[in-house]
């Protein structure tokens, strides 16, 4: 919003509560693409490769300004498409740069073929997702379809649900998908235009102390002239279910990476971020609302309102979806009586026609032994928001549920069944 | 809350018309007030001369529906270029007391006649300023309405002028803060100065 | 088992209903689309001087929406107001200057005047008192 920066002070003070912790820092008024865009340019990228389409633009405008500008050295490379676009990112980061790319909507499942050759072959390029609605109907709006058409690929994937948690993911990103242990790409996703395109406050650490949290890409095996090597061979069918297994290895074996990263960010810079699942106001919650994404921050003001008036209820936010951190939801999501998944994304004909998290959510109860009621609330498809008072339907079918201890409806959709 | 839209032609004044929220917003915000300035989601803003609305919203308490895309209850109205009036009912869903802030050369009961009864009612005041004349330089500069960072300067023209205007009339901002916010100090000050008011 | 099938699908009110598939209709054959009036847009309104017009038509195949319409049996140049936008590719285009553009805020009529832009019913009762 202001190019001028404001020195913390009385609004960092005052900012408790569903807006998130104070934290020492510049506060600049950044959009998710901004707040994207800076810290990418802290984290030293060498490598940008592009592709227009709304509403991620943004954050390609904002990188080649800052090329431009001597602010950042960085090769930035036009595709011819985001299929290119993606074959540039993988060369780049095959080479051993810290390389990045990004899309939106249909663009996004236009690269599906690259997706996969750049996570089995290692390579921790970095993709900002700003969420659009496939077509039809050329919809502008924001909606997870389409990153999580993706979510077989092998690619980590998770959500912000703020521009702060945007700029803090890019950074936990990079050092997660970089670390030896991991070597994975990364999906760092946001909801077009609700996180996106409407500025808020975000702190801007120094240099130094992005520096000291996210070192230079030490990438094994990069392709180098004077030592040459061939990347994504052929192999034999006796050797395919065995490097599905590494890969399927790597994945899982980022939860302990994760853990670690996420506690040495919160560590160095103040914050206060759940490695995988935020729980707000769940201690004593009976019935919860389970998110992934923006909403998740109109959700909270909504929670904060409906226990204003004695309602039981709490806010569960992912802020994974690939690896699927199944053993803390299951701890997590066990001890309550009612759940309801708000789904912003689409699964045509889908188990009980509700959306992708959902069939995520009943895989991890099905092991427990407490079974809540579970319900899917399909809202903000084709980009709609979801109001505060969609989120108070909500909460009022979930306290339904778990008084019932069951629910009229499979998926419950918003704009329809609550008017 | 006050909630405030601003109407403005498409790709020609998409940075002057973003420019007055960004002004207001800042002014406000260093006021200590919580604000929030954003683009336009359903208009189709790229096409020149093609009506595009840009909000803000300024409010003592937390903004909680940030992600509501359209300001359904304004209170201040900004139309950057008058005849836009006469195609669209700028003043629709006005609440009572608001107040309505015109870029033209005319006065302003010339352009009250675009302004059906029902909203006519629940105007305080409306008001015209040659902002065009102030800052004739209207700079196309898309990259905010994109998601990024303003490439050039906020409030260095028409924009600057028009917020200006807006505080005169609605008394939202103090002058000092209006003009501190706005990259063109001299035009948000004309603009505080030459605007024209009808009190209704 | 009717029943059973009936839970999953979604009741769509009937003045939310939008055309099959998203499809809209083609435009009218004097090419217009009441969803998408562009006569808002117009700043300036292109005024023909019939003395000087030599009916060359160059101004009706420059105008991209095609609204500007041979009238009087064929015989003048006209305009489709309600979806000229002004853009002056006619004034341009015209050999003998016959096309002058006027402030449209000079004329009284003219420009279709909606309540708002793209109101849907659901939308429409958020602006509601």
């Amino acid at each position: 919003m202001a190019n001028e920066d404001v020195k913390v002070g009385r609004q960092a003070e005052e900012d408790k509560g569903a807006l998130g912790d104070s934290r020492p820092g510049t506060i600049k008024f950044l959009t998710g693409l901004g707040a994207a865009a800076h810290a990418l340019r802290m984290a030293d990228i060498d490598v940008a490769s592009s592709y227009p389409i709304r509403p991620y633009t943004g954050v390609m405008m904002m990188l080649s300004m800052m090329a431009a500008r001597g602010e950042l050295d960085l090769e930035f490379v036009h595709g011819e498409g985001e299929h290119g676009q993606l074959g540039i990112a993988h060369g780049a980061s095959s080479a051993g740069a810290r390389a990045m790319t990004g899309s939106s909507g249909v663009g996004v499942v236009y690269a599906m073929e690259v997706y996969s050759p750049i996570s089995g072959g290692r390579c921790p390029v970095q993709m900002v997702i700003a969420d659009r609605t496939l077509d039809p109907p050329g919809d502008f709006g924001s909606e997870h379809t389409d990153a999580l058409s993706t979510r077989d690929q092998g690619w980590m994937l998770g959500w912000a649900h703020t521009p702060q948690e945007v700029f803090d993911n890019t950074l936990m990103y990079y050092r997660i998908g970089e670390d030896p242990r991991v070597y994975l790409p990364q999906m760092n996703c946001q909801d077009g235009y609700f996180i996106s395109h409407i500025p808020q406050r975000v702190v801007v650490p120094t240099q130094e102390e992005v520096n000291s949290f996210l070192p230079p890409l030490e990438f094994p095996d990069a392709l180098d002239p004077l030592n040459p090597l061939g990347h994504g061979p052929q192999i034999f069918p006796g050797q395919g279910h065995v490097l599905e297994a590494t890969r399927v290895n790597a994945m899982m074996g980022t939860f302990p990476v994760i853990d670690e990263v996420v506690n040495d960010f919160n560590k160095r810079f103040g914050t206060s971020y759940d490695p995988f699942v935020e729980q707000y106001k769940c201690s004593d919650a009976e019935y919860v609302i389970f998110i992934s994404g923006g909403h998740a921050f109109t959700g909270k003001f909504a929670v904060d309102h409906m226990r204003e008036k004695g309602m039981k209820i709490g806010l569960v936010r992912t802020r994974w979806v690939r690896p699927w951190p199944t053993d803390y939801l299951a701890d997590i999501l066990s001890k309550f009586k009612a759940i309801g998944v708000v789904e912003t994304n689409n699964s045509f004909g889908a188990a009980r026609q509700c959306g992708i998290l959902t069939l995520e959510v009943a895989t991890t109860l099905y092991q427990c032994d407490n079974k809540p009621v579970l319900t899917a609330f399909m809202a903000g498809l084709g980009g709609e928001v979801i109001r505060l008072d969609e989120f108070y339907y909500m909460g009022d079918v979930l306290k339904d549920a778990a008084a019932k201890g069951s629910t009229e409806r499979t998926a419950y959709w918003i704009g329809f069944h609550n008017v | 809350m006050i909630e405030i839209t601003v109407w403005c032609t498409g790709v020609i004044q998409d940075k002057e018309g973003r420019d007055v929220c960004l002004v207001l917003t800042e002014a406000a915000f260093n006021e200590g007030k919580f604000t929030q300035a954003f683009d336009n989601y359903v208009d189709l803003p790229d096409r020149i001369n093609v009506q595009v609305r840009k909000y803000a919203r300024i409010s003592d308490t937390v903004i909680e529906n940030v992600f509501e895309y359209e300001n359904h209850k304004p209170n201040i109205i900004g139309v950057t270029e008058a005849t836009i009036m006469k195609g669209i009912n700028v003043c629709y869903g006005i609440q009572p007391g608001s107040v309505l802030v015109i870029n033209t050369t005319k006065d302003p009961e010339e352009l009250l006649k675009y302004v059906p009864a029902k909203q006519k009612k629940n105007l305080k005041a409306v008001a015209t300023i040659d902002a065009l004349g102030i800052a004739p330089e209207q700079l196309i500069d898309y990259s905010g309405s994109e998601g990024a960072e303003d490439a050039s300067a906020i409030g260095g023209g028409l924009g600057a002028a028009m917020a200006g205007a807006i505080a005169a009339v609605s008394g939202l901002v103090k002058k000092e803060s209006v003009l501190a916010a706005a990259a063109n100090r001299t035009a948000a000050k004309r603009g505080y100065d030459e605007v024209k008011i009808k009190q209704l | 088992m009717k029943t059973r099938f009936k839970k999953y699908t979604v009741e769509i009110p009937e003045e939310m209903a939008i055309p099959f598939a998203g499809i809209v209709e083609s435009p009218k054959p004097n090419g217009e689309q009441p969803m998408m009036l562009t006569g808002g847009w117009r700043i300036y309104r292109p005024v023909i001087d019939s003395e000087k017009c030599v009916m060359c038509k160059s101004c009706v195949l420059a105008c991209p929406d095609a609204t500007v319409l041979l009238v009087d049996g064929g015989n003048k140049i006209g305009f489709n107001l309600d979806y000229c936008k002004g853009c002056g590719l006619c004034t341009w285009v015209c050999p003998v200057n016959a096309i002058d553009r006027v402030p449209e805020l000079d004329f009284e009529d003219g420009v279709p005047f909606q309540d708002a832009l793209f109101l849907l019913p659901h939308v429409e009762a958020l602006y509601a008192d």
